[in-house]
This record gives C-alpha cells, sequence and structure tokens, in this order.
C-alpha cells in the first residue's frame, strides 16, 4: 500500500521541485521556478476550463444514471442489466472512441443519416467540438455513476420502502415523493457517483485530443505535452501536484458540505 | 500490473536461459516488412527481441537510464545530437557494415552526423499539404491554408515544432528560429489560422482526407502517400514554396549495448537492396538506400511525393534540437494557442 501509493506521489512530489534536464529527466539545483511558472492566468484558465468541463460532465452523468440506476433497481433482471452496463469495459476504450469518431463525422453515420433523411441540408459539425469532448465523457464513466447509484437505490427501495409509502399516503404526488425523498435519502450514493467520475475526468487527456481534435486543451493535455514533446519533467510534476491537491481541496470541501446538509 | 511485469520477467529470464546471442531492437512502427524479423533470425541463428515506440520522447526516456536493455534505437536526425551529448551512442565500425556503399549519396554527409560515425539514415520525408484535387486555385504555399474560404475544412498537425514550423516559413523565418520576437509573430499567425480549422490531427487526419471531411491537411509524407493510394485520383500532395521541414530517421547503435557485432551485422542487413526494397514494397515509406530504389518498380520509384525533386528539397530545412530556452517559450506559446 504505501510503496504502490506513497512512492510515485513522493517521485513526482521531488520532481516538481528540481530542474529540468536539457532532453528530459531532472537535475539538480531544487527550484521553487516550477511553481511560480504556474501561477498566471494562462493555467489558471486551463484549471478552471477543466473543472468546469469535468462538472458538466459529471452532472450529465449523475442525472442520466440516476434514471437508468431507478430502472434497474425495479426492473425484474437487475443482474442482467448490470452487466449489459459493464458490457463495454470488454473493449478497450480507445477504441470505443474511435467508434464515435466513426459516428460523428461528417462523413459518419449519424450525418448520412440525417441528409438522407434531408432533416439538415449540410452535415452537422459534431465531432471536434467542446460538445463531442463531454459527450465522450459522459459516455466514457456513465458506468462508473450507474453502480454506485444502483447500489443505494436499491437498499432504499428495500429498507425505507415503507417511508416512500407512507409520504404517497399522506398525499404526496409521485414527483414529491421522488424529489423529496427518493433523491435525499440516495444523497451518499449521488456523492460517491460524482466523486467516481469527477476525478477521472479531471485527469483525461485522450477524450480532448480525439474528440475536441486537440484544439481544446485541458490540464491531462499539458501534464501528457511536458511529459513528450516539451520534455519538461519538472512543470508536468508540478501540475500533477497543483491538480490533485485542487481535487483533493474540492473533495474535502464536497464532504464538509454534504455533512452539513444532512 | 506487479502480475504483468512479473510474466514479462519470466519470459526475459527465459529468453536468457535459450542457446545463442540475442538482439534487442527498438524501432517506429511500420517500419520493416512483416518478413524482415524472421529472416534475420534465420540467417544469422539468433533471437530478436523487436518492439516499437510511437514518439521519441517514450525511447529517449528508457534508454537515458545507460542499461534499457537495447542494442538498436532509431532516432530521428534532430534526436541524434542529443542523444550524443549524453553519452548513449556507440561509435560505428564502418568495415563491418559493407553495404554502407548502397546508401543514397544524399544522404551520405548528414549535417547532424556529417561522418556517419554515429548513426546512418534509414528512412525520410518531409512535412507539405495534402489536398483534395477538387480544391481551387490548388496550395502551393502555407499561406494557403489561411483563406477564410476553408473554414472547418482544414486540419494542422498536432505539433508544436510543425504548426510554429509552417508559421515560421509564411512569414519568411526558418523553422528552426530561436528568437523570441521571430517565434510569438509565428504564433499570432497560428492564433489567426486557428478559428478556420477544424482540429489539430496526426496521422488521424489521413481518414478524415480520405473520407472528404477535410480538403486540405498538413501532413507528412508517409501520411501522404497512404492517403493517396487509399483514395487514388481524389488527392495530391505539395511541398509549400515558402519552405518546409524535412526529417530522417537512423539506425544507431547503443553505448550500453553488448552485442556490437551483431548490431553491426543487424544494420548491414537492413542496408541490403533487396531487404530494404521489401520494407519499402511492405511500408510506403521513403528509403535512403539506393539500391533498394533501383530494386523498386518505376512507379514507387518515382513517386514525386515520397522523393521529391532536389530543387523542391532545396526548400526544406531539418529539424534542429532547440535550447531549453527557446523550447520553453515554444511550450508556452503552444499552451496559449491550444488554450486559446
Amino acid at each position: 500500500m504505501v510503496l504502490t501509493l506513497a512512492a510515485p506521489l513522493l517521485i513526482v512530489c521531488a520532481y516538481s521541485m528540481l530542474s529540468r534536464g536539457a532532453y528530459g529527466g531532472v537535475e539538480l539545483p531544487v527550484t521553487p521556478e516550477n511553481y511560480a511558472r504556474l501561477f498566471t492566468p494562462l493555467y489558471a484558465g486551463i484549471f478552471l476550463r477543466s473543472f468546469a468541463v469535468a462538472g458538466i460532465a459529471t452532472a450529465l452523468c449523475v442525472a442520466l444514471g440516476f434514471p437508468l440506476a431507478l430502472f434497474i433497481a425495479r426492473s425484474r433482471r437487475p443482474n442482467l442489466c448490470l452487466a449489459l452496463v459493464i458490457l463495454p469495459f470488454w473493449t478497450s476504450f480507445l477504441i470505443r472512441i474511435y467508434a464515435w469518431i466513426f459516428l460523428l463525422r461528417d462523413t459518419g453515420l449519424i450525418n448520412t443519416v440525417l441528409l438522407r433523411l434531408h432533416v439538415i441540408g449540410e452535415p452537422l459539425p459534431l465531432l471536434y467540438t467542446n460538445g463531442a469532448v463531454v459527450l465522450g465523457l459522459v459516455y466514457g464513466f456513465l458506468p462508473f455513476a450507474v453502480l454506485p447509484l444502483y447500489a443505494v437505490i436499491e437498499r432504499v427501495e428495500r429498507q425505507d420502502k415503507v417511508l416512500l409509502e407512507a409520504a404517497a399516503d399522506l398525499g404526496a404526488s409521485s414527483t414529491a415523493v421522488f424529489w423529496r425523498m427518493l433523491v435525499p435519502l440516495c444523497m451518499p450514493g449521488i456523492r460517491a457517483a460524482s466523486l467516481l467520475v469527477f476525478v477521472p475526468c479531471l485527469g483525461t487527456y485522450l477524450v480532448s485530443d480525439l474528440l475536441g481534435g486537440s484544439k481544446t486543451v485541458l490540464i491531462g493535455n499539458v501534464i501528457q505535452n511536458q511529459f513528450t514533446a516539451s520534455r519538461d519533467w519538472p512543470f508536468g510534476a508540478a501540475l500533477s501536484i497543483v491538480l490533485i491537491v485542487a481535487a483533493a481541496a474540492m473533495l474535502y470541501a464536497g464532504r464538509r458540505g454534504g455533512a452539513e446538509l444532512a | 500490473m506487479k502480475r504483468r511485469s512479473f510474466l514479462l520477467g519470466g519470459a526475459v529470464f527465459a529468453a536468457a536461459c535459450t542457446r545463442g546471442p540475442r538482439l534487442n531492437v527498438y524501432n517506429w512502427s511500420d517500419y520493416v516488412a512483416p518478413g524482415t524479423v524472421p529472416a534475420f533470425e534465420r540467417e544469422f541463428g539468433v533471437k530478436v527481441r523487436y518492439s516499437t515506440f510511437e514518439s521519441e520522447e517514450e525511447m529517449l526516456a528508457q534508454v537515458m537510464s545507460g542499461n534499457s536493455g537495447w542494442d538498436v534505437v532509431f532516432p530521428a536526425e534532430d534526436f541524434v545530437g542529443p542523444m550524443l551529448k549524453l553519452g548513449l551512442l556507440a561509435p560505428l565500425r564502418h568495415d563491418w557494415i559493407p553495404h554502407l556503399d548502397q546508401l543514397d549519396p544524399a544522404f551520405r554527409m548528414p549535417p547532424w552526423d556529417p561522418e556517419l560515425r554515429w548513426s546512418i539514415p534509414y528512412m525520410h520525408g518531409a512535412t507539405g499539404i495534402l489536398y483534395q484535387k477538387s480544391m481551387t486555385p490548388a496550395p502551393t504555399r502555407w499561406a494557403d491554408l489561411w483563406d477564410p474560404r476553408l473554414h472547418g475544412k482544414i486540419t494542422m498537425l498536432d505539433d508544436p515544432a510543425e504548426v510554429l514550423g509552417a508559421c515560421l516559413r509564411k512569414l519568411g523565418f526558418s523553422l528552426n528560429s530561436g528568437d523570441p520576437s521571430q517565434l510569438r509573430a509565428a504564433n499570432a499567425e497560428a492564433l489567426a489560422q486557428k478559428p478556420l480549422l477544424r482540429a489539430y490531427l496526426n496521422a488521424e487526419a489521413r481518414d478524415q482526407v480520405v473520407a472528404g471531411d477535410i480538403v486540405a491537411a498538413q501532413a507528412w509524407t508517409t501520411t501522404a502517400a497512404q492517403a493517396m493510394a487509399a483514395a487514388p485520383g481524389h488527392l495530391a500532395f505539395v511541398l509549400p514554396a515558402d519552405g518546409f521541414a524535412r526529417f530522417a530517421d537512423n539506425v544507431a547503435i547503443l553505448r550500453e549495448s553488448r552485442r556490437v557485432e551483431l548490431a553491426h551485422q543487424w544494420i548491414d542487413y537492413l542496408l541490403r537492396p533487396a531487404v530494404a526494397a521489401s520494407i519499402v514494397a511492405a511500408t510506403r515509406t521513403a528509403t535512403a538506400n539506393a539500391g533498394a530504389q533501383r530494386l523498386l518498380p518505376a512507379q514507387v520509384r518515382d513517386d514525386a511525393v515520397l522523393y521529391p525533386p532536389a530543387d523542391v528539397l532545396a526548400r526544406a530545412e531539418w529539424l534542429e534540437p532547440q535550447p531549453v530556452a527557446s523550447q520553453k517559450l515554444r511550450d508556452r506559446l503552444w499552451t496559449e494557442l491550444k488554450s486559446a
């Protein structure tokens, strides 16, 4: 545990305070420069955009995942449904994202069908947009939201069934039961789902490269670039550390907020 | 991961136990024919561990440790100098490479290693514009990719040196400029062009141009040759009149290698005209081997995309390694461009 979790993190931390080697790698002396370079509007903007994109993708994952998890919990074959949710993991994420390229591009399936049906006259620009990036993230991480949501909904519907029935008996409409009973009771699952989606979305670089056409840069892309074309490992390490700290701070704030609400 | 490295360790151990020497070759992907390695193994009675990389940084990160286990690697022209400075390369013994006389005379004195002491050119290419023949007027220079009528129909490479390089040449500066004001002016050009671009794509541009989604793309000769073969008659390729980048991938032996003689035999084997020709036939890359070119069918040999005439190549520049200060500025400008 210590070896697999702490050691790599400590190495990243140490790298972030060293100087860059001319051709990659790190060298002495120790320097604060990597962090100083980072606190400029340019990188602050990229961090903000990454948090916004990850936040939107998380919200959509939870909004879509909740009804899906509810449907699975109430279906007669929940195990089969869960297996279907997990099924895409049998194929590499990279290949599934390439499949989206074939669906979204100008001569792709969606545009071809819409053109044939004369719904549109010109192909819609679907690929290489911010929308495509969010779509790719939601597609990729939806299962991570569905699984904890299913677990909590299934438990609430079993254990707190009487509460839901009581609310209905006392005259609450089904909408009111959903929003004022079911959703608050499922809050721990919603928080877990948000966490499980938000954190990997924050570090992603593959989706913005492939579906965004590298036109928008997320913090994951900047970090990746430091370890490849720019060969600036210490700066890449500093960016990673700031990302980890920022994500941890947000999670902590989220937990505090959640605790106060409860 | 643990389990995987354990299995890998086991495999390495098992291979070490088998009789006979083993050569470790680390190359770019798609750079040999399917039969190249097995034929070498049969002829020399050795085993070859052959693996590929997608980016040179990946390769450099491994060999920098000095005990990566590789014998032969394939650095591009701008990596030979840095690798030499890092003390990673072994000197070549020309008397062990009799087929060196097959090398194209144009590659016998490359600027990055004029006496071929450390590396021998293997494959080469250039950066130009791949476009639909339906495009009018046909592009001739980088500036043509700033045409507002092409809005949403162009791509540039997802590579800082190439995008900035094209902008520098558009302004009449050197691709390898380290001058901050020239670099900033070039990045302003890139920023002005960005709204017109569909995306920044490398090899993926090939499918998009073949499918017709993209009208013009900044592309490497290798990608262009593959695209033109996939859509015969529809596509064309031009090396811009305002100047362009050339690259050459070279074969070199690592200083850490303990099978230097066998490594030389591998290099000599790659230089045999028949072997080099079979590689070109399988990969559609441009070889630096003159003997191989004579064995190729005329239509491959005279392919102006892969083997541009000398007067066109006179406009080319080799990409050079950048000093740290210039590299930092280039990275910053690239990040600015991407986040704009």
